[in-house]
């Protein structure tokens, strides 16, 4: 049953994927923009358990190292989607007062879009990435951190419908 | 919150992040079914980015277009449905036009350095969420686009071909904090290495601490062995700033880029370049000042006739 639905999820991953990488990545917007999909998997995972939180941020995960501006070796976001999906749903997992406020779910899914990405930063420069100037790396932190908060809030109730439907679960909001 | 995992929560936790490290090892190994995936997946979706870009490249243009025409939103209702067909028109000529612009520039400097140049349009903005700066266009293998090649437009460099797909290329923009190439000054030939910082600036710095830069030098490509991944010749910037620091190995300077990154829609791959090197050729002229002319009129009072 496990199983069964995390892989009924992948046709909704794999369109937003399709979404982010032939539609948002055609518009320059301020600050270097926003990645769709990392939004979207960590409000998935957010919404369900947290071994279904790893489980989606290993799919999630996946699908950003086979982007073509993964700048790391495949696995790389793997690892930190693992990570990063298991926290956010540990996070407000049996608190109601947490999963039920729109607020303390932005703020989540905004902070850990910026604090995903810095680690993803941190685990490339061991790997033997490059950085760039700090300036460029807070700005685009920031932006990121703000765009996650301007569109969660529009991806809340269609990201709640789709998992309560699928997964039969109470989560709307 | 939950105090803690159950072990078959814990179990697959662990498998999950041992399948990513093994991931990230056969990958570092370089493992050819891993490059095949990334290969794979973007062949698979250069057709949808292509039809995305033609889809929503002028709907973009279109939409910020009306936001800035500053009339009443009754007006504009009004003017819309008259003139939605011709403005979209119009667009989409004002786009055609700005690419047959780049286009033009692009071939006056490969044809000054006699490169042999395929042309491609940009069809997909890499998402920066990895801390990378990459365009993809619409020419690959089949085009004769080849990884390690040069990517240029009328005013400089813009990066290299990174991966080469069949219908598509990666391009590393010359912006990406990992990007490198060997830099000569214009002029006094002096040699450095210049890194993209990830934004519009780079930073140059000099191998022989005994030369001196300043504000204003021309920086132009210092060109690879059988010119890939860098053809020489090819400006790259110029210098804003020089730190002088006292007790710096080297000098180090910015130079700001001379390609606008978030306008460039036709880009040219330089497939081979001539076997004498261009020198400074291709260094931009400077601005020519249009002498404004002045009219001087001596007004002088005529003489008063004396009865």
């Amino acid at each position: 049953m496990f199983a069964r639905r995390f892989f009924l999820s992948f046709p909704i991953f794999a369109f937003v994927y399709i979404l982010q990488e032939s539609v948002v990545s055609q518009f320059k917007i301020f600050g270097g923009g926003f990645s769709l999909f990392l939004i979207f998997a960590l409000l998935w995972s957010a919404l369900g358990t947290p071994e279904m939180g790893a489980l989606t941020g290993f799919g999630a995960g996946i699908l950003m190292d086979l982007s073509q501006s993964a700048s790391g070796p495949m696995g790389q976001w793997t690892l930190i989607m693992i990570v990063a999906g298991f926290t956010v749903s540990y996070l407000g997992y049996g608190d109601d007062n947490f999963r039920g406020n729109p607020f303390s779910l932005i703020l989540t899914i905004a902070a850990g879009v910026a604090i995903t990405r810095l680690i993803y930063l941190i685990l490339g420069l061991f790997l033997g990435g490059e950085a760039g100037s700090a300036w460029s790396i807070f700005t685009s932190l920031l932006s990121s951190a703000f765009w996650s908060a301007a569109l969660v809030p529009l991806l809340l109730p269609v990201v709640t419908r789709l998992h309560e439907a699928l997964f039969d679960v109470k989560s709307r909001i | 919150m939950r105090s803690g995992g159950d072990n078959r929560g814990r179990l697959l936790l662990i498998s999950l992040i041992v399948t990513a490290l093994f991931l990230i090892t056969l990958d570092l190994r370089g493992v050819q079914v891993i490059t095949g995936l990334r290969s794979g997946s973007q062949s698979a979706l250069s057709p949808v980015q292509s039809v995305a870009a033609n889809i929503f490249r002028p709907v973009g243009n279109f939409f910020s277009d009306v936001t800035q025409l500053g009339r009443t939103r009754g007006e504009i209702e009004r003017l819309q449905a008259a003139n939605e067909k011709l403005r979209k028109e119009l667009i989409d000529r004002g786009n055609a036009d700005a690419e047959l612009e780049q286009l033009k520039s692009v071939l006056d400097l490969a044809g000054t350095a006699k490169y042999k140049v395929v042309n491609a349009k940009v069809i997909s903005l890499g998402s920066t969420s990895s801390f990378t700066q990459t365009i993809t266009i619409d020419a690959g293998t089949n085009n004769g686009v080849r990884q390690n090649m040069t990517v240029i437009t009328g005013l400089g460099l813009v990066g290299v071909v990174k991966i080469s797909y069949p219908n598509s290329a990666l391009v590393q923009l010359a912006t990406d904090p990992s990007f490198k190439v060997g830099a000569r000054v214009a002029g006094s030939q002096q040699i450095g290495i210049l890194s993209g910082q990830g934004t519009n600036k780079a930073v140059l710095q000099l191998l022989d601490n005994q030369t001196t830069l300043k504000v204003g030098d021309v920086i132009l490509a210092r060109g690879s062995v059988n010119n890939r991944p860098f053809v020489p010749g090819v400006p790259i910037g110029q210098v804003t700033t020089v730190d002088n620091a006292a007790g710096a190995v080297t000098q180090t300077a910015d130079v700001k880029l001379y390609v606008n990154f978030s306008t460039v829609s036709v880009v040219a791959v330089v497939v081979s370049a001539p076997k004498e090197d261009p020198r400074d050729a291709l260094v931009p002229k400077a601005p020519v000042p249009m002498p404004v002319p002045t009219v001087t009129i001596y007004a002088q009072p005529s003489e008063t006739l004396t009865p």
